[in-house]
């Protein structure tokens, strides 16, 4: 049970929180100020402290330093009182207990960090045992280098103890490193420690300055995580030192821990200007979910074209000039890296609308390899008859080909030196010469159908043919795929792409809307028949369930009784308690809104009576 | 010790954990030790209540602790310096005796008058050291000076200490009370006994010294007065920072015990060591893993400053100064600190810390205000 500690906004296994104390704390944060030490148990009894709202009092405790074996940790555990202040208790990396406190202080802490796998063992464990709205606090471990990976890696406060340890010792630390002092003629900083002549600094500046230069790099923290782009900073930073870049790679393996962490949309650029970004989980998850829940519906050839930097790809000059060649007689799929095969339904979901890729026309091995991998799972899921290939070489030939020699359907190449050449485009148009044209409604349909499938799963689009198999990280999903999807026979769109509306029956009173696209995010949101038809179809719903109230713009996490474990930020879900039934968009993962009793848990869109 | 109780049930299972673990640790341990010779000899310079003299100190070995064999204190490595079998007989040790004797002949230009024994063990407890072999020693060294045994409180005893005084040395008790705290005692270092116990040890000691101290009286117009007074006394180990303490709660709790020590009638000499890590111990695991960094020099030097109003001798001798394994401080200013404090150990002067000054004491201050036993160690 947390009171002081509330998490508002998530990027990743990192979040934006609030430490509610008399004077409220965003964090991540640096905890010096307000951290009282009610002291070691080891040296001497300690009565409960009496604490305050102004402090987070560290309750009396028994640390365990790393080495600590398992009999003595279980002989010298520490009950932990039950307080009413904000209070913060001290446990073990190696088997972290739920104490009911606001914040939890890891022993270990500066055995961890420098030790990519030891840490980021012990961060999956921590956050697994201990209630997701608790704050975590290391402490004498951070530096500007390395704070922005422990606050990726979940971790919530630090303190300044070390940034000054390392000042007294004439090390002078910036987010890309630590100096010795007497190698710096000059001092590559701005921070009013560091206003005065070079000659005139001492280590006692040097201490001022790492503490600021520590609290410049939480601010940063803050607000790429607000931003939802610490990942790109990361990806850059992280560099600076091996044990750093180890960690954010192996937490990458832990797919499980960030996947659940990871949003499924949101409104902020992805930079793919990394190898690593190809591990990123909405890069992993789109892939996988264009194929193994998206499913083509055109009888059309699938015309393969490069990306563009524009986004989406149809607002972009070489696609316009594409387009104009292909006139709706094939199916376009764009191949890009890091993203690999996007659908022209697909191209504003999230992220295909939303990277921005470094462009020099060489593809790394590894780019080639994911991109070839995902077109042939494509090719292999998707019925075409032929594929022409409308792309340059570099990269993208070399992709076709190696994917050609391993799928049935025949690939045919219509690009010359560039894909917008006049004779490019002529003899990708004469490639299409006597396929017919499929027609607007065909299109629209299929793409609110692709954008179920995409967001629901395989039986997401009411399609009849489709029995489908779960996308990996979703939830369980009935074998018996029937049409009793979201969409049935009856559906009709109305709109314009990429703002389309999906009905029931004719538009207007005489039918029913079921869901809206969002062209920002490339979803659909619901409406409550909607939500009503995604309850009564075989598609595995998210469902959140809540006590007997009736939701007004939010629900809170306290109000949340059970909520499905697949759920995960950015959502649709159902909410459902026994006084109403609403529709929104989930704010945390699933295990998030049973375990916390702080924070928005759903935005609802729409909630009525019953 | 007391009625049971939820806290004497706890220390139950702290001590049952601890010995658990340190017997596998110690476990893994596998050299044996002939016992026809002695740990360790060497010769040094001691500070003693009649003055600096000149010191044989042996590290006698008698088969090792008891309480080690049971587990033992976390910090000791000693034990593990036993012979096959656990016991050694009258005539092995007898045969260590002469190896000493052997190795001051060769070391130094006259025979010490301060003769040290110690056995990592209890060299009163006569299943370690025979009351035959006792006697046997006392007589060997009775043309020097003092004396120092070592011993657990327990077999303390008048009648023991006797057998010293009776041959005309001065003795003293070296008892390893490592803290005056009797929870950091029994939960970091895993010792059984509570410093009521050492009090009593102490008035054991106080009364043959009491009694040798009449015989003087009595001998003193026969006798060259001054010169062969016969004491007894108690010198207390301490244990600069155990595990799971940080610096400064281990500062605090030195700066203490030696107060404590020194008020207790009998104690006329402090000795404060800083913990060092020797291997199979448990404390080595948690250096090995990141968990331990033995105290700084500079904490010795400030616990000795702040204590050296009391009334008794207090010293100390950092082992393994300047390693990683032993007390230290940056790597620049170990030896000049370590000059120090074995300046301030003959001379008890506080102003020999006056005379050094390094930039890590900024740094050890930061230590001495901020570690906790949730970030240690804060500083390597």
């Amino acid at each position: 049970m947390t009171d002081y500690f509330e998490v508002h906004e998530r990027d990743g296994a990192a979040r934006l929180g609030e430490l509610r104390l008399a004077d409220p704390v965003r964090t991540p944060a640096r905890a010096d100020s307000f951290l009282e030490d009610a002291g070691s148990l080891w040296a001497a009894d300690r009565p409960v402290p009496d604490g305050d709202e102004s402090a987070l009092t560290v309750l009396p405790h028994r640390g365990f330093p790393a080495g600590t074996r398992q009999e003595v940790r279980d002989a010298f555990r520490v009950d932990h009182p039950d307080v009413e202040f904000p209070s913060a208790a001290v446990a073990s990396a190696a088997d972290p207990v739920d104490a009911g406190a606001d914040a939890y202080v890891i022993s270990e802490a500066p055995a961890l960090v420098g030790h990519a796998q030891a840490f980021v063992e012990a961060m999956v464990r921590i956050k697994r045992s201990l209630p997701a709205d608790t704050a975590v606090l290391l402490s004498g471990v951070a530096t500007p280098l390395n704070v922005a990976t422990l606050a990726y890696a979940g971790v919530d406060l630090v303190d300044g103890t070390l940034a000054r340890v390392k000042g007294s010792q004439g090390k002078y630390l910036t987010a890309d490193g630590e100096h010795f002092l007497e190698d710096l003629s000059e001092l590559p900083c701005a921070c009013p420690a560091c206003a005065g002549p070079r000659e005139e600094f001492t280590r006692e500046d040097c201490e001022e300055h790492n503490l600021n230069a520590l609290d410049a790099e939480l601010r940063r923290i803050r607000h790429r995580i607000h931003r939802g782009r610490l990942r790109d900073y990361i990806e850059g930073q992280a560099r600076h030192d091996q044990w750093l870049t180890a960690t954010f790679r192996r937490l990458d393996d832990e797919w499980g821990f960030l996947e659940r962490r990871t949003p499924v949309i949101r409104d902020a650029e992805i930079t793919a200007a990394s190898a690593e970004t190809l591990d990123r989980v909405e890069i992993r998850r789109f892939a996988d979910r264009v194929t193994s829940r998206y499913r083509s519906r055109f009888d059309a050839p699938l015309v393969l074209v490069p990306c563009s930097a524009t986004k989406p790809y149809s607002d972009s000059q070489s696609h316009r000039q594409f387009h104009d060649a292909i006139q709706w007689r094939g199916h376009i799929a764009s191949m890009t890296s890091p993203i690999g095969v996007v659908p022209q339904e697909l191209e504003t979901t999230y992220p295909a609308q939303h990277y921005d890729a470094v462009v020099t026309g060489d593809w790394s091995s590894e780019e080639i390899e994911f991109v070839a991998e995902v077109l042939r799972r494509y090719l292999e899921r998707n019925d075409y008859p032929r594929v022409i290939a409308h792309v340059p070489e570099d990269g993208y030939r070399e992709i076709c080909e190696r994917v050609a020699d391993a799928v049935d359907v025949p690939f045919e190449y219509t690009c010359g030196d560039h894909p917008t050449t006049d004779d490019s485009l002529a003899a990708l148009a004469a490639a299409l010469e006597g396929e017919p044209a499929y027609s607007k409604r065909e299109r629209e349909h299929n793409t609110v159908r692709a954008l179920a499938d995409y967001q629901f799963g395989p039986a997401g689009s009411g399609d009849p043919a489709e029995g489908g198999q779960p996308a990996g990280d979703g939830g369980p999903i009935s074998d018996e795929g029937t049409d009793a999807g979201l969409f049935g026979d009856d559906l009709h769109t109305t709109g314009r792409y990429p703002k389309l509306q999906a009905w029931s029956g004719p538009a207007g009173d005489a039918g029913t809307q079921l869901a809206t696209m969002v062209p920002q995010y490339g979803v659909l949101s619901l409406t409550l028949a909607g939500a009503r038809r995604w309850v009564d179809s075989d598609v595995p719903t998210k469902r959140v369930e809540i006590d007997g109230f009736v939701p007004q713009g939010s629900v809170l996490a306290p109000g949340v009784v059970d909520a499905d474990d697949a759920i995960r930020v950015g959502d649709e879900v159902v909410v459902e308690g026994p006084a109403a039934f609403a529709v929104g968009r989930a704010e945390m993962h699933g295990a998030e809104m049973t375990d916390s009793t702080r924070g928005i848990a759903v935005t609802v869109r729409h909630a009525e009576e019953r | 010790m007391s009625t049971p109780t939820p806290e004497a049930f706890e220390q139950g299972r702290g001590m049952d954990a601890h010995n658990a673990v340190m017997r596998e640790v110690r476990a893994e341990r596998d050299e044996t030790y002939d016992p026809h010779e002695p740990t360790r000899v060497w010769i040094d310079e001691d500070n003693t209540p009649d003055g600096v003299r000149q010191s044989l100190t042996i590290i006698l070995n008698t088969g090792g602790c008891r309480w080690a064999r049971a587990g033992g204190c976390t910090m000791c490595g000693y034990v593990a310096e036993s012979v096959e079998g656990g016991s050694v007989s009258h005539e092995a040790l007898m045969d260590q005796i002469d190896v000493c004797l052997d190795h001051e002949e060769t070391n130094a230009d006259e025979p010490s008058g301060l003769v040290k024994i110690y056995t990592s063990g209890s060299f009163l407890d006569e299943r370690e050291v025979p009351a035959e072999t006792r006697a046997a020693i006392a007589e060997t060294f009775a043309d020097r000076d003092r004396i120092v045994v070592e011993s657990l409180p327990d077999f303390v005893t008048a009648e023991a200490v006797s057998d010293f005084t009776d041959v005309g040395l001065s003795t003293d008790v070296a008892i390893g009370l490592e803290t005056a705290t009797d929870r950091v005692r029994r939960d970091c270092v895993n010792k059984y006994f509570e410093f009521a116990d050492f009090e009593a040890a102490c008035e054991e000691v106080r009364a043959v010294d009491a009694d040798v101290g009449a015989d003087d009286v009595a001998d003193e117009a026969s006798t060259d007065a001054g010169t062969d007074d016969v004491s007894a006394g108690v010198k207390a180990y301490l244990l600069l920072k155990p595990p799971f303490l940080a610096e400064p709660e281990a500062v605090d709790d030195m700066i203490a015990s030696i107060r404590r020590c020194a008020a207790v009638e009998g104690c006329h000499t402090v000795s404060m060591n800083p913990c060092n890590v020797q291997r199979y111990t448990m404390v080595d695991e948690l250096f090995f893993e990141g968990g331990y960094r033995p105290p700084w020099l500079w904490s010795v030097a400030h616990v000795l400053a702040e204590t050296a109003d009391v009334d008794a001798i207090v010293v100390s001798d950092p082992v393994g100064h300047g390693s990683d394994r032993g007390a230290h401080n940056c790597g620049e200013c170990d030896d000049r600190v370590q000059t120090a404090i074995k300046d301030f150990d003959l001379r008890q002067d506080p102003s020999v810390f006056e005379q050094v000054d390094c930039e890590c004491e900024r740094t050890w201050e930061h230590v001495l205000a901020a570690e906790t036993s949730y970030n240690m160690p804060l500083a390597r």
